[in-house]
């Protein structure tokens, strides 16, 4: 059994995309260490570098004070380091049974699996969590077949299930309720007592404060905090995850939002509810840039992608005071919406295909048949200056242009159809400075000017709070809290991502 | 509760709809031929359809890998062009029992030599047991341009005519054949199999041999090929270098309507048994019925066509649902 771990000057990169420049961490048995870090600080390659999912580029591991490396997880597994993933590791075809012990599989003398042996230390560890589960949890369920709380606590039991030393929660509790939660806080307790050590990765303060007993806080790929959790408190901690403020290359209009008030409500939204969303409601008035906020993946992808049609909902959206239902999005561009997806390369663009093919594709009904090529034409070329669109012709394809550029193609394609509420899901990422300057500026045009309404969603705190007249933050598919004016800064932002300062969650 | 239930029952009996489908053949094989369950006969049929299976066998562990290989009919094809050139009409059965051995070597080589490019290279599957499917065709070509040679007559002959038990010899191979897989499914391995073919990342995280559990499986079907090809020299008694291709798409389909998905991680190996019995009864029937044999093809096709749809269309229905 090992005594302690620790991570020094750890550096991960990703293709150009550097995770960790400065990563360090040290965890003794019988301590709960939480990893603490905004969007895309570097937890969870800080956690895959520990486990050995990911092969570190610099830096090194110590397991009780020797150097030691982990070139794939079996490695980390067998030095009694178990993980609890975050996009958990288990087989969906195959049972809770078989999923817990793969790997593992206790045999008989013929090196066959001893199944009565599996399902009795299943049932055992099963009887862990007993009395928290919603259905009738048995070794040979399928794990298809259960929702995502026993999901996340058979990916527990599995890990703990080798009895490591070591044992890494990455977002654990996300999709546990509240009696899961102090079951797994009762069994830490328990491990801790037992000599294990644990690294809980989590963005929800107050867990982190019921639990840990020290913290390690990373930012932009650097470890810039570590220490004992008594020694600092709520506001400290998140002032540690903020960079020192950093000048912005534009401002919002200051007076600007007290007077958008007064216009009309364009978009209503009550009670959405589905798979990534619990209850969604809010109002949207005509001309008016409201953020979307929070963590990534607490349903800002869902919200997006149901107002535009594309996943079902159960709820009442109304354009205009008038209920719609999109049922296809094909429906919501009918009535004027547009969506800017997350992923460009795969929800966003052709990337083969001419960018005149990609400005057309949402409007080729206007220039369809007869075949009205030169209006088209002339469209795109307009919608490409308007844009300021670098590129050596509108017959190159896609995948000649830069991020950016590719960026604001799909941008471009919806502003042929002259839409009326934009859906951004964070159309910044990957771009770089300047465009995103030119972006800033096209959608302050668009919504002050033209009478637009956006909902953009961003991962980039400072730009909703640049941009944006009010930020919705959602938190496990809620919105948590609404910040605007005085109260959008910074603290308030991150601090409502995490869950944090208000009471009003089990 | 009713999806739940249709889902692990759909899960739990993936084969299901072979055995539906293999009863439903056999009950329209037995009108046009009465005698079908005669000695002799079912013999006949079952001698035939046993390199097909053989090859399904190896075709199905593979796909619940997640992989697939379409170079087994050129594997089968190298077996029988050296076997028929080595071996010979005048072989004693020594020399026979030589080239045997030395055919499920040259099976588990091919299947070495595509594990290599799919599990350590990390090739495409289909890319590149496409490519060495022609690599193995023109090594049987070069072995044996022209169809000839041969294997002892006695030797066919015993093939042909045991009757152990008064059951064909087909039946015991299956046997011993579905004896080795319950035990391989009970043991690490298969469980690894699964895992693989049900979501690879994850099992690379928790800690399954993913490399050597694909490459494996390359090797099994290398080596099922290479029994299939003896199977198939021991029937016709002769070589051709051309005779193992068309083979292999019948092994995918025999895969596929024996309950397996393509994507890998469900079904087993009892169902792609049951498809390449059924796929060889179709073709029976079309035989006796004096149908063209164009026929067989179309008749063929609307039969895979309605086993890939029929859980897609059950999925339809039920999503229609509220």
């Amino acid at each position: 059994m090992g005594e302690s771990l620790s991570a020094r000057n750890i550096v991960k990169h990703y293709g150009g995309v550097v995770a960790l420049s400065d990563g360090n961490l040290e965890v003794r048995a019988r301590e709960v260490v939480a990893l603490i870090g905004a969007n895309g600080s570097g937890k969870s390659t800080m956690s895959k570098v520990i486990n050995g999912v990911v092969v570190l580029d610099g830096g090194q591991l110590l397991l009780d004070g020797n150097p030691i490396h982990f070139p794939s997880p079996q490695a980390a597994k067998n030095a009694g380091i178990a993980t609890v993933f975050q996009e958990l590791s288990l087989i969906p075809q195959m049972t809770v049974a078989e999923n817990i012990w793969l790997t593992r599989e206790p045999l008989n003398s013929f090196g066959q699996v001893d199944r009565k042996a599996v399902k009795r230390r299943t049932e055992e560890l099963l009887g862990l969590f007993e009395g928290t589960y919603k259905t009738a949890l048995h070794p040979d369920a399928s794990i298809a077949s259960l929702p995502p709380d026993e999901k996340q606590i058979i990916e527990i039991l599995k890990a703990i299930s080798f009895n490591p030393w070591l044992v890494i929660l990455d977002e654990a509790t996300a999709s546990l309720d509240s009696r899961q939660v102090q079951r797994l806080f009762d069994l830490v307790a328990k491990w801790k007592e037992q000599g294990k050590a644990i690294v809980f990765v989590s963005h929800r303060m107050e867990e982190i404060f019921r639990i840990a007993d020290k913290y390690v806080v990373l930012r932009n790929g650097r470890t810039v905090g570590a220490g004992n959790i008594q020694d600092i408190n709520e506001k400290q901690l998140i002032k540690l995850m903020i960079e020192k403020e950093s000048v912005l290359g534009f401002l919002r209009g200051g007076a600007k939002s007290e007077e958008k008030i007064e216009k009309e409500v364009a978009l209503e939204v009550e009670n959405l509810t589905n798979d990534g969303l619990r209850g969604v409601s809010f109002k949207v008035h005509k001309g008016e840039l409201v953020g979307i906020g929070g963590l990534r993946g607490q349903g800002q992808r869902h919200l997006l992608h149901s107002l535009f049609g594309d996943i079902l909902y159960s709820g009442i959206v109304k354009l205009f005071n008038q209920e719609v239902r999109f049922k296809h999005p094909r429906d919501a561009m009918r009535r004027g919406f547009a969506l800017v997806p997350g992923d460009r390369a795969k929800e966003g663009l052709l990337y083969i295909r001419s960018i005149l093919d990609n400005l057309l594709l949402p409007s080729w009904r206007r220039f369809g048949f007869p075949l009205k090529v030169s209006n088209a034409r002339t469209e795109a070329t307009q919608v490409g200056s308007h844009l300021n669109l670098k590129m050596a012709g509108l017959d190159e394809p896609v995948s000649s242009l830069s991020g950016g550029n590719a960026q604001k193609v799909v941008i471009g394609k919806w502003l042929m159809r002259d839409p009326q509420v934009l859906l951004l899901d964070d159309p910044t990422k990957g771009v770089d400075v300047g465009t995103k300057a030119e972006f800033y500026a096209l959608l302050t045009r668009l919504s002050s000017q033209d009478g637009k309404t956006i909902l953009l969603y961003s991962s980039d705190d400072e730009e909703l709070i640049g941009l944006c007249d009010r930020v919705l933050v959602m938190h496990d598919g809620m919105i948590h809290t609404e910040l605007s004016g005085n109260t959008l800064t910074k603290e308030n932002l991150i601090g409502a991502s995490l869950g944090a300062s208000q009471g009003d969650r089990e | 509760m009713n999806r739940s239930r249709w889902e692990v029952f759909t899960r739990r009996q993936p084969a299901l709809f072979a055995l539906v489908l293999l009863v439903l053949a056999v009950a329209i094989n037995l009108i046009v031929q009465p005698h079908m369950f005669a000695r002799e006969t079912l013999n006949s049929n079952m001698r035939v359809f046993l390199p097909l299976i053989l090859l399904a066998v190896g075709q199905a562990i593979v796909i619940l890998a997640g992989g697939i290989d379409i170079s087994v009919g050129g594997i089968a094809s190298i077996v029988n062009t050296v076997l028929a050139t080595r071996v010979g009409l005048e072989g004693s059965p020594a020399e026979m029992w030589r080239y045997v051995f030395i055919s499920l070597i040259i099976g588990l080589l091919a299947g070495a030599i595509n594990g290599f490019f799919i599990a350590f290279l990390r090739l495409q599957p289909i890319i590149t047991t496409y490519a060495t499917s022609f690599l193995y065709a023109g090594l049987a070509l070069f072995i044996l341009p022209n169809p000839g040679g041969g294997i002892p007559g006695n030797i066919a002959a015993f093939y042909r005519n045991s009757t152990p038990l008064h059951l064909p010899l087909a039946f015991y191979v299956i046997a011993v054949v579905l004896l080795i897989w319950s035990y391989l499914r009970s043991t690490r391995y298969g469980n690894f199999l699964y895992a693989v073919g049900g979501r690879a990342q994850a099992a690379y995280e928790t800690a399954v041999p993913v490399t050597w559990v694909q490459f494996g499986t390359y090797l099994i079907s290398g080596l099922m090929a290479a029994f299939a090809g003896l199977a198939i020299t021991m029937l016709s008694g002769s070589g051709n270098a051309d005779i193992g291709a068309p083979m292999t798409l019948n092994s995918i389909t025999a895969v596929v309507i024996g309950g397996n998905a393509l994507s890998g991680g469900v079904g087993g190996v009892a169902g792609p048994v049951m498809g390449a019995i059924t796929l060889g009864v179709i073709q029976n029937i079309i035989s006796f019925a004096n149908i063209d044999t164009w026929w067989e093809t179309l008749v063929r096709a609307v039969i895979i066509v309605v086993a890939l749809a029929a859980p897609g269309i059950v999925n339809l229905f039920r999503r229609r649902q509220p």
